[in-house]
């Protein structure tokens, strides 16, 4: 018997059906992720149905796409899924508390080698702590909701496998960026991205949350990195002990295609509107001015991000012409935001920060793009029309290379170089 | 439910993620904002001028990006009869599919290219055939047993444990 991969082994370890050679797997999952967009959506079923949920304790439920609501359709929107998880008694219903998947990962929910799927496409950023976790839409999580279970088809796989050093101006984002230039939108359509870290410094946890949360950007059902010693810091560090079950491939587990990839020359990358498939280094962007910079989305809305941010624009000023949006992920992000003084830092030098919640990534909330607006934004799509009119332009980069073109008013291919001149006379020190 | 449909013919490209589909600014429980939202900023007269039993044809990747059953809504409540698509996104699929929304793909995918936009087509599901108004006929990949298990059912919540078709 040949090999199996990471989605191979959670799937048969999670399979109800006897019939394992069956197209479809009936299986069951470990944890249901649901916010209040999508979730509203299945209310009025559930209800009719009279259904009652299989295990209340292995769903997560939060409102962040109307936290707090903008207009009074979405107020009743929110009110009518807060009354409902409330009236289910839920325990996991976290009030405003931040996007739904940076939630997911900061809760014991989600271990690695667990089977996850959730009311939201990004529900596969679980990955990057060695689930394999799936987004769904509101009627296979209502099904999901009132049994525990769904169906999956096991998918084939495709094994990334990042070597190198990444240098200190790229992160995870230039990295799914960069996968998304080679593999294309539709590159792991109904696959399984397997990511094996073998950089000589490992990426931090927050640059694996970029890289999974993007995977579906490629297609990919699930994205999942190889459980390592940073997964299991992570999950130690949130648990105050290792819950997990690491699942790991075999050794001679069997991939449809193998991607390599050396980070150590990678430089930042942007993908320009309207498809994040659309990706180039800067070095070969025209200069592109902007009229609007955005840090946030469950992309790339972790303090890493923020850090990364700060760093960028310490002792300097956000360009006359940019309003420059922060949203952490959640509010246990934006709470050590605060104490490491990043909150400040950004603050000062123009930037303002919204409520942990969605923003203008779903073109909700406020900075919703208008017409003539450009936008720099470490949110992980740009399609057409969806951060606000059909007209605006948004160009998806790093939290760093957003800080930059914020100060520098403009996506610039000389960005990144040396010496480069910014607004105020204050130079750069890379 | 899975009745062949027989109407005009829509041409889509590749890659048309949900959010052209159906804008997030159409987002609603309103089934009027709801239906009034497809394809809204792509081209606003589709909504307007789609008629009961018309067909969408697309290239690759078609519904890829979010999660929001609101696209399938829209796509439904202009009672499109079907999608015919080179290939689907994965959650696109699976939530047409749940809702009843026959997607298929052509056997070979070249023979897209002879479906005209705006000519009548006859689109049998269950056979899996595009006959078009001359006559050519289309083949499709017949839908797989699970698929034709949630269509008979009537949709997937059919299929609850306790459900009519469970
Ligand atoms: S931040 Fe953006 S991508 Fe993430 S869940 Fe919210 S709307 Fe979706």
């Amino acid at each position: 018997m040949s090999g199996r991969t990471i989605s191979d082994k959670v799937i048969d370890e999670h399979t109800l059906d006897d019939d394992r050679s069956a197209q479809y797997r009936r299986v069951r999952v470990d944890a249901v992720l649901g916010h209040d967009a999508t979730t509203a959506l299945l209310i009025d079923d559930f209800e009719r149905r009279g259904l009652s949920i299989w295990d209340k304790s292995k769903v997560l439920l939060t409102n962040d796409h109307f936290a707090p609501p903008a207009t009074a359709e979405r107020a009743d929107i929110s009110n009518k899924f807060l009354g409902w998880a409330r009236g289910q008694g839920m325990p996991n219903l976290m009030l405003d508390k931040g996007i739904c998947h940076q939630l997911l990962v900061e809760h014991e929910l989600c271990q690695p080698g667990g089977l996850i799927v959730g009311a939201d496409s990004h529900t596969i950023m679980a990955g990057a702590v060695g689930a394999c976790a799936t987004g769904m839409g509101a009627t296979d999580i209502l099904f999901t909701l009132a049994t525990g279970e769904t169906w999956m088809r096991k998918p084939a796989s495709i094994a990334v496998r990042l070597r190198g050093e990444l240098p200190e101006e790229s992160g995870g984002r230039d990295v799914v960026l960069e996968l998304l230039r080679l593999l294309g939108e539709a590159g792991a359509q109904y696959r399984s991205l397997e990511f094996h870290d073998e950089t000589t410094t490992r990426l931090p946890q927050d640059d694996r949350f970029a890289i999974a949360n993007m995977a579906v950007e490629i297609g990919a059902k699930f994205g999942v990195f190889a459980p390592d010693e940073v997964t299991e810091a992570y999950c130690t560090a949130r648990d105050g002990r290792f819950l997990g079950n690491p699942v790991r491939p075999d050794a001679d587990a069997v991939y449809e295609r193998v991607v390599e990839l050396d980070v150590t020359d990678l430089t930042a990358r942007v993908a320009k509107p309207w498809s994040p498939g659309n990706v180039v280094p800067i070095t070969e962007l025209e200069e592109i001015p902007i009229t609007s910079a955005f840090l946030g989305s469950c992309a790339s809305g972790r303090l890493a991000d923020i850090a990364a941010a700060a760093a960028e624009v310490e002792g300097k000023r956000v360009h006359p012409d940019v309003r420059f949006v922060v949203i952490p992920a959640s509010v246990e992000v934006f709470k050590q935001a605060l104490r490491a003084g990043y909150v400040e830092t950004l603050t000062e030098a123009g930037a303002q920060f919204n409520h942990s919640s969605c923003g203008a990534c779903g073109g909700i909330d406020k900075g919703v793009l208008g017409s003539a607006d450009v936008c720099v934004s470490s949110s992980n799509r740009n399609f057409r029309g969806r951060m606000g009119h059909w007209d605006s332009r948004t160009y998806l980069a790093s939290p760093r290379t957003v800080a930059r073109a914020a100060l520098r008013g403009a996506l610039t291919p000389d960005l990144y170089r040396a010496g480069a001149a910014l607004p105020g006379g204050t130079e750069e020190a890379s | 439910m899975t009745a062949p449909t027989t109407g005009r013919v829509w041409r889509f490209g590749d890659d048309v993620n949900t959010d052209v589909i159906h804008p997030p600014a159409f987002y609603s429980l309103d089934p009027d904002k709801v239906r009034r939202g497809l394809f809204h900023g792509y081209d606003p007269a589709i909504a307007r001028d789609v008629r009961p039993g018309d067909v969408f044809v697309a290239g690759r990747n078609f519904g890829c990006g979010s999660s929001r059953e609101t696209s399938i809504r829209a796509i439904k409540l202009n009672q499109v009869g079907a999608v015919v698509a080179v290939d689907f996104a994965r959650i696109f699929f699976r939530n047409a599919t749940n809702n009843g929304l026959p997607c298929l793909t052509p056997a070979r995918p070249a023979d897209l290219d002879l479906v005209e936009a705006g000519s009548r087509v006859t689109l049998d599901p269950v056979a899996a055939t595009l006959t078009c108004a001359d006559g050519t006929v289309v083949d499709l990949v017949p839908p797989g047993e699970f698929v034709r298990r949630i269509w008979a059912a009537g949709g997937l919540l059919n299929l609850l444990p306790g459900s009519a078709g469970g």
